[in-house]
């Protein structure tokens, strides 16, 4: 560790891990409950689980994000943070605020934490990712004002380099477009339009920025390639992102109550999108050949190596499998949505998310470089069975994908939706074996933290 | 490498341009009626202005490569100013059309005149601030007949954008 | 035209590209604000149907259901569930009414939210103005 104040990424990064596990047992109650209808009912009904699920994914990706820009930004502007003691504050707020929250939707009905918390004097809640109570918005807002104002600092009065900008633009976008989960106007129209500023703008506009500059961090210290060139790769990369993905926010209004001319440019722009996925796959392919050295966090690499390809596969292909109007038209809202939210989120951002711990670690544990060989072998194996997995779960739910479309959209004599559920229970059964699996892969993953040694830096 | 950028702009117009020939295969006869309500003077005044203006970048090109600096920089100025009717003349249209009640949603032709022209119209826009941008250095003394890339980067952007409009404007404007 | 592709330049793109396509976007924007109107139903948004949007959301219906086919895959559409039950207020009440407290055995059942009477014909108001939405005829049966 180059400065003593990366060190805060530290909390942040095992906090993540930690509700990463939660966030997996939740999916697997979900899992069950698709075939085991009263499973944990009425104690846990699906919507809270559904809830618990998605906001602990949310959350722990972004306590990801900020233990990454806590561990690069000092070590990018080479000084150390403006304020260590206002990033250990902020997150025990967060995880405090986080927790509460949680437990808010366990412990009380949903209606019970609406009037707890004053829901109906600024309404907010009750929105697909966005069910946190009104205060706990803000709190992430606070949260989120702190923690940029710690990192702009730190990168005023520090070199500046091309991966802390593009991190930094991200993380303003990231708070700038959540803003808008303030707005939540009686018009469902208006409401929908606007809530997708939020959610696709995050995830597939300045949630890639964050994602493109902490994977070419990663490269640079892996492979000891030149900055200029994997910097220009940057920029291209999230050039690409923004040029496609901005106007392709439209593939989310072809059926909402919003104009049809959305269908043409929404279909064009969107069917652009794995352009930037592809162009990741080529640098960081290209960057580990060029390599001047053998890092020996060999695990690391593996990570970086898989994000760009499991994300391509997951946001880019499955992507554009149901992004033209015409296919959408019958996918729309089925389970080949939710094939495609798996692997999307999983190879994005979980992979860049966990590529990050995997090289940061061992160094704010103070092992030289890398853990031992023993421990990194734990570790890949747990990137294969994680992401096996997750191939299988979105396999799977495409598989039920399919058949929903055909027998309750395509079919000549449309079944009822809880109909066509039954009959294609047997790939959930199928989903949710593979889900242990991921179980596996992510407890092979924790105890890989638990062998000692450490692999003396050669480099 | 100007040109890779200008390879994949000429994709997107080129993936625009068959979405709307296969739009039009499907319903030729709404095409050709809607087609009739657009100003066509208007298209074929601003296709001349944007020639010109092209005409213009070119002699800019000749004035620098023969190191005449100041020269360089009145083409440019020249150009952008031709580039400035343009954009009067074709908010002079979206005008009428919006006062006609012609908007994007008003059929599939229009939403294409609307995307088209206007996608088009924001890359007017961007080539003439990169125009001045290369003026300004120009006028700053800072390309010479030895080193002039700017000028040539600029140049080449613009010619993409004028041929956008050669191709746009018969096709939208007039093919029946 | 022999010179490489720098740094600068591929900067350029970015911010560039950035600001002409997000500009783009708010164009657009601006033209769907205008057409809206014709589209969205606003003309029966009533002030029962504002609260039967607040009853939809301190739920968490879409938790489970999918409204216009955005939300959770578990439960069926929502957004034609008006039609689906036969331009019906009443059956819409009288089955989020009968749901049993403690589920149906080895079944997904919809929990009982115990609404009020005056919440119930809200959230029905609501289901009926949401139906009415011109989603560019999605979805493609009365099945959602």
């Amino acid at each position: 560790m180059q400065y003593s104040s990366q060190a805060v990424a530290k909390p942040y990064f095992i906090a993540a891990i930690g509700l990463f596990v939660g966030q997996i047992l939740f999916g697997l109650i979900m899992g069950l409950q698709y075939v085991w209808g009263d499973f944990l009912f009425p104690e846990i009904p699906f919507n809270v689980a559904r809830m618990v699920h998605t906001n602990l994914l949310i959350v722990w990706l972004l306590f990801g994000f900020m233990g990454a820009a806590y561990y690069l930004v000092p070590e990018e502007a080479e000084t150390e943070l403006a304020s260590p003691k206002l990033a250990l504050a902020l997150f025990w707020i967060f995880l405090v605020a986080g927790a509460l929250t949680i437990l808010g939707y366990l412990l009380v009905p949903y209606s019970g934490l609406a009037k707890l918390t004053g829901n109906d004097l600024f309404p907010t809640m009750g929105r697909e990712f966005l069910e946190q109570p009104t205060i706990t918005k803000i709190g992430i807002v606070i949260v989120a004002l702190g923690f940029l104002y710690n990192i702009t600092m730190t990168i005023l009065k520090g070199r500046k380099t091309v991966i802390s900008l593009v991190l930094l633009i991200g993380l303003w976008g990231l708070a700038v477009f959540f803003l808008f989960a303030f707005f939540n106007p009686a018009n469902l129209v208006l409401d929908k339009f606007y809530w997708w500023w939020v959610v696709h703008l995050w995830v597939e506009g300045v949630w890639e920025l964050i994602l493109g500059s902490i994977l070419a961090f990663v490269l640079i210290k892996t492979t000891g390639v030149d900055r200029e060139i994997i910097e220009k790769w940057l920029y291209v990369i999230i050039a690409m992102t923004l040029i496609t993905g901005i106007v392709g926010t439209g593939h989310h209004y072809y059926w909402i109550g919003t104009p049809e001319y959305w269908q043409w440019l929404g279909s064009i722009f969107s069917a652009l999108e794995p352009i930037p996925f592809f162009m990741m796959v080529i640098f960081a392919f290209n960057m580990v050949n060029q390599r001047r050295r053998e890092h020996p966090n060999k695990a690391a690499v593996l990570w970086a190596l898989g994000t760009p390809v499991m994300a391509f596969l997951g946001a880019g292909v499955w992507g554009f499998m149901h992004t033209l109007s015409p296919v959408n038209y019958y996918t729309h809202g089925t389970q080949i949505t939710a094939a495609h939210g798996h692997m999307a989120f999983y190879g994005a951002y979980v992979m860049v998310v966990l590529a990050i711990i995997s090289y940061a670690m061992p160094i704010l544990r103070g092992r030289a470089a890398a853990n031992s060989p023993r421990a990194q072998v734990w570790e890949m194996w747990s990137f294969w069975l994680m992401t096996i997995s997750i191939v299988f779960i979105t396999l799977f739910l495409t598989g039920a994908g399919i058949l929903q479309v055909w027998l309750q959209r395509v079919s000549e004599n449309p079944e009822p939706f809880m109909v066509v559920q039954e009959k294609i229970a047997l790939f959930y059964w199928m989903r949710e074996v593979a889900g242990v699996f991921f179980l596996v892969g992510l407890v092979v993953y924790l105890i890989s933290f638990f062998i000692g040694g450490e692999e003396e830096a050669t480099a | 490498m100007i040109w890779i950028f200008i390879y994949a702009e000429l994709l997107v117009f080129g993936i625009l341009f068959l979405a709307y020939a296969f739009a039009r295969a499907r319903n030729v006869a709404l095409f050709n009626e809607s087609q009739l309500h657009l100003n066509r003077t208007a298209g074929a005044v601003n296709t001349l202005v944007l020639i010109t203006s092209s005409y213009f970048v070119v002699r800019a090109v000749a004035a620098i490569r023969a190191d005449r600096t100041r020269a360089c920089a009145r083409w440019l100025l020249a150009a952008v100013a031709m580039a400035g009717i343009f954009v009067v003349v074709k908010l002079g249209e979206y005008a009428a059309a919006s006062a006609h009640g012609i908007t994007m949603s008003t059929n599939t032709f229009f939403m294409f005149y609307w995307a088209m022209t206007f996608f088009h119209f924001m890359h007017v826009l961007l080539g003439m601030v990169i125009l001045l941008a290369v003026w300004w250095k120009a006028r700053h003394g800072a390309y010479s007949a030895a080193e002039h890339t700017g000028v040539e980067t600029g140049a080449s952007y613009w010619h993409m954008v004028d041929m956008v409009w050669i191709i746009l404007f018969p096709l939208v404007y007039v093919m029946h | 035209m022999s010179e490489t592709f720098t740094k600068t330049m591929a900067r350029n793109i970015f911010y560039g590209g950035a600001v002409f396509f997000f500009l783009l976007f708010l164009a657009l924007t601006y033209d769907t604000h205008g057409e809206l109107p014709k589209r969205d139903n606003r003309q029966n948004l009533t002030e029962k149907v504002a609260m039967g949007k607040m009853v939809w959301e301190e739920n968490d219906c879409i938790g489970c259901h999918t409204l216009l086919g955005e939300g959770a895959y578990f439960a069926p559409e929502l957004g034609n569930v008006y039609k689906r039950f036969g331009n019906s207020k009443e059956a819409i009440i009288a089955f989020i009414k009968s749901r049993p407290a403690e589920g149906v055995e080895g079944r997904r059942s919809m929990p009982q939210f115990n609404l009020s009477d005056e919440e119930l014909d809200a959230l029905a108001e609501f289901l009926k103005y949401t139906s009415e939405i011109n989603t560019a005829g999605w979805p493609p049966n009365i099945q959602g």
